[in-house]
């Protein structure tokens, strides 16, 4: 027979009773002077937060009922009360610890497959879906596709030489100032104006085409947004900043490994077109010393450096520059510029007599394209 | 049976906090470490955990706080959340940068506007429900409290007072924002007692107006240092000083009138409130919220980071040690609750990333 004092809310209202509980192992009653309530289950009771020192138990189907034990509680009855849960459920049971690494290889199983998962289903999603989202995304791009009779022809020359089984379904000159080129969903690739204003020859052109041909026959696109989403998904419920962050370090090692696949498949169609290597690589060359300007300006270097540029030698210059560039090279989206430099610059053949990717006017037709287009819409402005 | 009447007030305050760094440490730590290894999952399980702390070392006049909220429902509150909210935004999001693709920036607008109306709706929603749902979870004697109120009314007069508020110049601004408390308050209740909220408006107006009021005390002052530089080549410093008193007041003067304000209209706020015979009253004033915040600050900078885990605990801490309340609980008359509760926990809120008060 249990005999013990207890606290007690009923719940019903805000009073603190002090009644006795006597029962068995089965059941148990609260008697008080001038009242009693019961009988309870103790099966029925719930493990909560401790009052000071008090052991707390409420009812599962009373709420806010609870019975308070003041002080230490008999053997015989705290062999029948319910454990109260500290971490939850499931951690409660296996132990923090082991949850810990559990929940952290599940963690990174989870992460690993939707980094990975995008890259084994892209290839099976139909085509058509695929463009006919892409159409729906971009449409005519608000208008800012540049067309003239020679550079369309000129353009239609570049692309079936690189692309002759026409595996992107279009490719167009965007009237907007970057130097950059992107491969869309439902493949559609668009070469940005800037790039070709700034291209020294219609092979350097040609690389930038063939690597986005290679995003196109990869279908890096699908699978990077694919990729995007499932991260923004499991990351969400990690607070802002550091989700994101991890979101962004994941997209880039994707995008590493795609883009040395865009500049295999680039290397690929030049051969097959019998286009010359060597613009490509002297672009990265630019690019690599763009960087170098833009990272150690001249007002940051020693006053010793400063005072005779004419006695510098470029190249020695540009070689710390291109060092850090390498070693922060896992930070960057694509591969550095030397890394790329050094692959197509590799790729020529020695010796080989190239043909030259567009004639002289067809090049010139290309350059001009934007500029000749009166009706063509400019940058990226919502003046529409 | 026998009145057992409470006096408040007995003993100091009648709101008390009895936790510790150490204490709450062990809790803090795990929860930092599971939130980790779940990818974010765990953090509404130690939502509870934190909160079943805090309120247990809570006292009010005799006994302690008690939270009943579980990670579950909050979880479950979350979902619900990307259901109803993230799965139209997400497609709205890429719909919308279609539309600007395709040159119908203008569609793209009137979208945007809408989405920023309903999100805007939302929040006042979500600040009530967890109100609600914080009042629903929290028992004391046994009682909790709630509202029967769904808050879908209080939405449209959050959007629609805040708007009023900042048309003319944001002068009514503290005018909603009292309004709004006053109008989320008396739709609270706590057992049997609705919660009767009068804060007045006009007690924090002259708070408010120093907002107005500080560009031409900056403006003279550093017009009278200025003039001190002289002429000539010392006016350059001159300029520089009207400039650095500039920025100086954006970052500085704003973010401390606010703070003031805020500090008035929480006082005002509280000290409206009462529940049947008892009335509430909130002792912190500027320089109280200053030194929280000032050591919230270092706390965080000089752990790097670590120290956000315990900001929590900081903050309840403060609102509680500074909580007062006099009159009397008829503890007969303190019946149990008969609101409803909701079965999901405040996810709207965790969605959108609002605080409760």
């Amino acid at each position: 027979m249990i005999n013990v004092p207890v606290w007690h809310y009923d719940g019903r209202n805000a009073n603190k009773w002090q009644p006795r509980l006597l029962g068995d192992n089965q059941s148990f009653r609260l008697i008080d002077e001038g009242w009693e309530a019961g009988p309870y289950q103790w099966a029925d009771l719930v493990a909560l937060d401790t009052a000071g020192a008090d052991a707390v138990f409420g009812h599962a189907d009373a709420q806010g009922w609870r019975l308070g034990f003041a002080g230490d509680i008999p053997a015989d009855v705290a062999a029948l009360l319910p454990q109260r849960a500290r971490y939850g459920g499931i951690i409660d049971r296996i132990g923090l610890g082991k949850a810990s690494v559990a929940f952290a290889c599940v963690a990174a199983l989870v992460v690993f497959g939707v980094v990975k998962a995008p890259g084994w289903i892209a290839p099976f999603v139909p085509q058509s879906w695929e463009d006919t989202m892409g159409d729906a995304m971009v449409g005519d791009f608000g208008g800012r596709f540049c067309h003239s009779k020679e550079g369309d022809a000129a353009l239609k020359t570049l692309v079936a030489k690189l692309d002759p089984d026409a595996r992107a379904r279009s490719v167009e000159v965007a009237n907007i100032p970057m130097v950059n080129a992107i491969a869309l969903p439902g493949r559609r690739i668009i070469l940005f104006d800037g790039l070709i204003k700034g291209a020294e020859s219609p092979e350097e052109v040609a690389g930038v085409l063939g690597h986005e041909l290679g995003h196109v026959e990869h279908r890096h696109t699908l699978t990077a947004m694919m990729r995007q989403l499932g991260l923004s998904v499991i990351l969400g419920g990690m607070d802002g900043m550091g989700g994101a962050q991890v979101n962004a370090l994941l997209g880039l090692s994707f995008s590493r490994e795609a883009e040395r696949e865009a500049d295999m498949t680039a290397l690929e169609k030049m051969k097959a077109a019998d286009v010359s290597p060597r613009g490509t690589a002297a672009f990265f060359k630019r690019m690599g010393r763009v960087k170098v300007d833009e990272e150690q300006p001249e007002s940051d270097k020693p006053a010793s450096e400063r005072k005779a540029p004419e006695n510098t030698d470029k190249k020695t210059r540009s070689i710390p520059v291109e060092t850090i560039e390498r070693a922060t090279g896992w930070l960057a989206s694509h591969p550095s510029s030397r890394s790329r430099y050094e692959l197509f610059h590799n790729a020529a053949v020695k010796g080989h007599d190239y043909a030259p990717a567009l004639s002289a006017d067809q090049w010139k037709a290309l350059r001009s394209m934007c500029k000749v287009d009166k009706t063509v819409k400019s940058g990226w402005g919502l003046g529409f | 049976m026998e009145e057992q009447d409470v006096q408040a007030m007995q003993e100091g305050s009648a709101f008390g906090f009895y936790g510790t760094w150490k204490e709450y440490a062990p809790i803090a730590f795990t929860n930092l470490l599971l939130t980790i290894v779940t990818l974010g999952i765990y953090k509404f399980w130690a939502t509870t955990r934190t909160r079943s702390y805090l309120w247990s070392r809570t006292r009010f006049i005799d006994d302690r706080l008690e939270w009943t909220g579980t990670g579950k429902e909050l979880f479950f509150g979350f979902l619900m959340v990307l259901l109803l909210l993230g799965v139209p935004f997400l497609f709205l999001q890429f719909g919308a940068q279609a539309l600007v693709m395709q040159g119908h920036a203008g569609i793209a607008g009137i979208l945007g506007f809408l989405s920023f109306i309903v999100i805007f709706y939302m929040i006042g929603v979500a600040r009530f429900r967890a109100l609600r749902y914080r009042l629903g979870r929290t028992y004391w004697h046994g009682i909790r409290g709630g509202s029967d109120d769904n808050g879908f009314g209080y939405g449209w007069s959050y959007v629609w007072k805040t708007i009023v508020g900042y048309i003319p110049m944001g002068l009514l601004v503290p005018r909603a924002m009292m309004s709004l408390w006053n109008e989320r308050w008396n739709h609270m209740s706590f057992g049997p007692h609705m919660f009767q909220s009068q804060g007045s408006w006009h007690d924090t107006f002259k708070r408010y107006l120093l907002i107005y009021l500080l560009p031409f005390m900056i403006i003279p002052f550093s017009m009278l240092v200025a003039s001190s530089f002289g002429s000539g080549r010392m006016l350059a410093g001159g300029v520089l000083m009207i400039i650095l008193f500039g920025i100086a007041f954006i970052y500085i003067g704003i973010p401390l009138i606010m703070l003031a304000f805020y500090a008035k209209f929480f006082r005002v706020g509280v000290s409206g409130l009462s529940l049947s015979t008892l009335d509430f009253h909130f002792s912190a004033r500027t320089m109280d919220w200053l030194k929280l915040f000032f050591v919230d600050v270092l706390l965080v900078i000089g752990t790097l980071g670590i120290g956000l885990i315990f900001l929590q605990y900081r903050h309840w801490k403060f609102f509680i040690t500074h909580m007062e309340a006099t009159g009397e609980i008829d503890l007969d008359a303190l019946t149990q609750s008969d609101t409803t509760m909701s079965k999901h926990g405040e996810g709207l809120l965790d969605a959108l990333d609002v605080g409760a008060f």
